[in-house]
């Protein structure tokens, strides 16, 4: 029992962060992002490539993983996004063509098979029959300071109101003098750079693969879609019940079911409830 | 329907030299071809269901996988004969399909995407679990008995079913109902406003999109003679239908045709240079420069250069 708890709140620690990057994108002007698992994926080599293959320090290594990731975010809504000026039926299909191209291109680079990330901060600490890793602590702790300094960057800078005023209405935030090409650069890079981020985490908590973009994009998803979008307490809650289903499920009923709630949940509520649970009316 | 003699001229023609292609090039090259047929029925349908009505399914391997899973579990589970257990296999994809209809009437755009990706990763992770004993788990079945034997049959038998789907999917969206569908993804609340039900012109694109993959799924399955979960409801198989559609060009038929087989050429010209999946880097990289310069693909390119030309010649 204290097992399942203790590892059901890092999962769904990480799982939080995960989600955080897809969300801001998803809440300003509702692009599907499907390359968002890339930025997981690069930066997870990124930091496996400067700190294990060059044996740089970690915090470096992490570092350099946020920078390229938020680097990837612009150079996405520059030669992408914004030459399909948004639209709902192009943007998902460009940016599933980019996921599988950048998969390819880590390929191309590193190799098919699989490789282990050492662990960001080594050790284990023992707790009632539960054993928890300090880096999946670290990814937990971090994932929590990260939404709390995200939410109030969201609701007291000016830049972050400035974020929701463009997610509610973008010909109203033009009006009242807000730049609203400038703040989608700046989310597109807190995306990437909070995506290479999740990457590093996530690939020391499972392995690093080409595929591993998919996964997390999936996770994302459903962290959105049940959490409703511009939530981010919505996407907190849901990231918690998530991450505790599948450990439950895992546990309790069979590990190879663990994937089959979180798609139901999807399914469900967006056949029953599309604005999601905590978001706001729309569609 | 607006049909003129240079529409038979053409079709004849491309029957003509398609018929010819195993006396004109190589065995190896022959089993290149049929993977393009295969992956231009797949096209086809899914350029019904999403191209023209503008739901994009994501989860399109899901009903290429029903109609596949049906047919191997009825011959090799219970010997089933071939010509039963593909019509019941179609069918079963139609009666699946209708999972789509119910999310298609509440939301649009993105958010169907999303829906039907989920569907595929439901049925992925369902199929290893629910009955091993009937799917074969995660290692999938082999051993389904083939329909045909040798390279040259199985061309002859991918083309005929491909052509067969080609051309009856060209009269249908010649039809009213074509123009109506294709009208639903320019403005759907308009067609609405002409008194037309979209629910079901939605329920008939989705129904023949399904009857379509289960289709091709089912005859597939008979060619390979072998199904694995990984291979089938994989994002990467979504992605090289989506693109065979929309790099052709999609709301026409010779589009989804040519992206597949333009596709399946480069993808085995690269074998030689990269062997592995380092390929889809350069056939991604291609398709994606050709979908951000031209979203509706080849065709319309060609089309307006062949515009360009007779006005500049008239001129």
């Amino acid at each position: 029992m204290t097992q399942i708890i203790i590892q059901g709140l890092l999962l769904s620690g990480l799982y939080a962060l995960i989600a955080m990057g897809f969300t801001l994108i998803f809440s300003i002007g509702r692009i599907l992002n499907l390359a968002y698992g890339t930025y997981l994926l690069i930066g997870g080599y990124v930091y496996f490539y400067f700190s294990q293959m060059l044996g740089m320090p970690k915090l470096v290594g992490v570092l350099l993983a946020v920078i390229v990731g938020a680097a990837m975010g612009l150079a996405k809504y520059r030669m992408i996004v914004k030459p399909l000026k948004g639209d709902h039926v192009t943007i998902p299909i460009a940016t599933l063509i980019l996921a599988v191209v950048l998969q390819s291109g880590v390929i191309l680079v590193f190799g098919d098979s699989s490789k282990i990330l050492l662990p960001i901060v080594p050790g284990v600490e023992r707790v009632a029959g539960a054993t928890i890793p300090f880096s999946n602590l670290l990814a937990a702790v971090a994932s929590w300071a990260i939404l709390i300094s995200l939410y109030f960057f969201i609701n007291k800078t000016h830049t972050g109101r400035a974020m929701q005023a463009v997610s509610m209405d973008a010909k109203g935030a033009a009006v009242s003098g807000i730049d609203s090409d400038r703040i989608n650069m700046i989310t597109w890079g807190i995306s990437g750079g909070l995506g290479a981020l999740a990457g590093v985490f996530f690939a020391s908590y499972t392995q690093l693969t080409p595929s591993m973009w998919v996964a997390p994009l999936i996770i994302s998803v459903a962290i959105v879609i049940v959490g409703g979008i511009g939530s981010i307490v919505g996407t907190l809650i849901v990231a918690h019940i998530i991450g505790f289903m599948e450990i439950i499920v895992t546990a309790l009923i069979a590990p190879e079911l663990r994937g089959v709630f979180t798609m139901v949940l999807i399914i469900g509520v967006l056949v029953i409830r599309p604005q999601g649970l905590f978001g706001r009316e729309e569609i | 329907m607006g049909l003129r003699w240079y529409h038979f001229a053409l079709w004849a023609g491309f029957i003509i030299l398609m018929y010819a292609m195993p006396d004109l090039v190589s065995k190896g090259t022959l089993r290149t071809f049929i993977f393009a047929n295969f992956l231009a029925i797949f096209a086809i349908s899914w350029d019904v269901l999403s191209g023209r009505t503008g739901y994009i399914s994501f989860g399109h391997p899901f009903l290429i996988g029903i109609g596949a899973y049906t047919t191997a579990i009825l011959t090799k589970r219970f010997d089933v004969a071939i010509e039963i257990s593909i019509p019941i296999a179609v069918v079963v994809t139609m009666i699946g399909s209708t999972l789509f209809i119910l999310p298609a009437l509440r939301i649009r755009g993105s958010y169907f995407a999303l829906v039907t990706l989920a569907f595929m990763e439901l049925i992925y992770q369902l199929v290893q679990v629910i009955r091993p004993d009937l799917t074969g788990g995660t290692r999938g079945m082999s051993g389904i008995e083939t329909l045909t034997r040798g390279a040259v049959n199985g061309y002859y038998m991918s083309l005929s079913l491909m052509l067969a789907v080609a051309i009856s999917m060209w009269l249908l969206m010649r039809t009213r109902v074509g123009t109506a569908l294709s009208a639903i993804g320019m403005n759907e609340d308009s067609v609405q406003g002409s008194g037309l039900s979209t629910t079901r012109l939605k329920l008939f694109a989705f129904l023949t999109g399904a009857f379509v993959a289960g289709l091709g799924g089912a005859f597939y399955v008979h060619y390979l003679g072998s199904i694995a979960p990984r291979a089938l409801f994989d994002i990467n198989f979504v992605f090289t239908i989506i693109v065979a559609a929309l790099i052709g060009g999609s709301s026409t038929i010779i589009g989804p045709m040519v992206g597949a087989f333009f596709l399946t050429y480069l993808l085995e010209y690269l074998r030689p240079f990269l062997p592995g999946a380092e390929r889809y880097f350069i056939y991604g990289g291609i398709a994606l420069i050709i979908y951000i310069y031209q979203p509706k693909g080849i065709y319309a390119v060609v089309m307006q250069a062949w515009e360009r030309l007779r006005s500049g010649k008239s001129a």
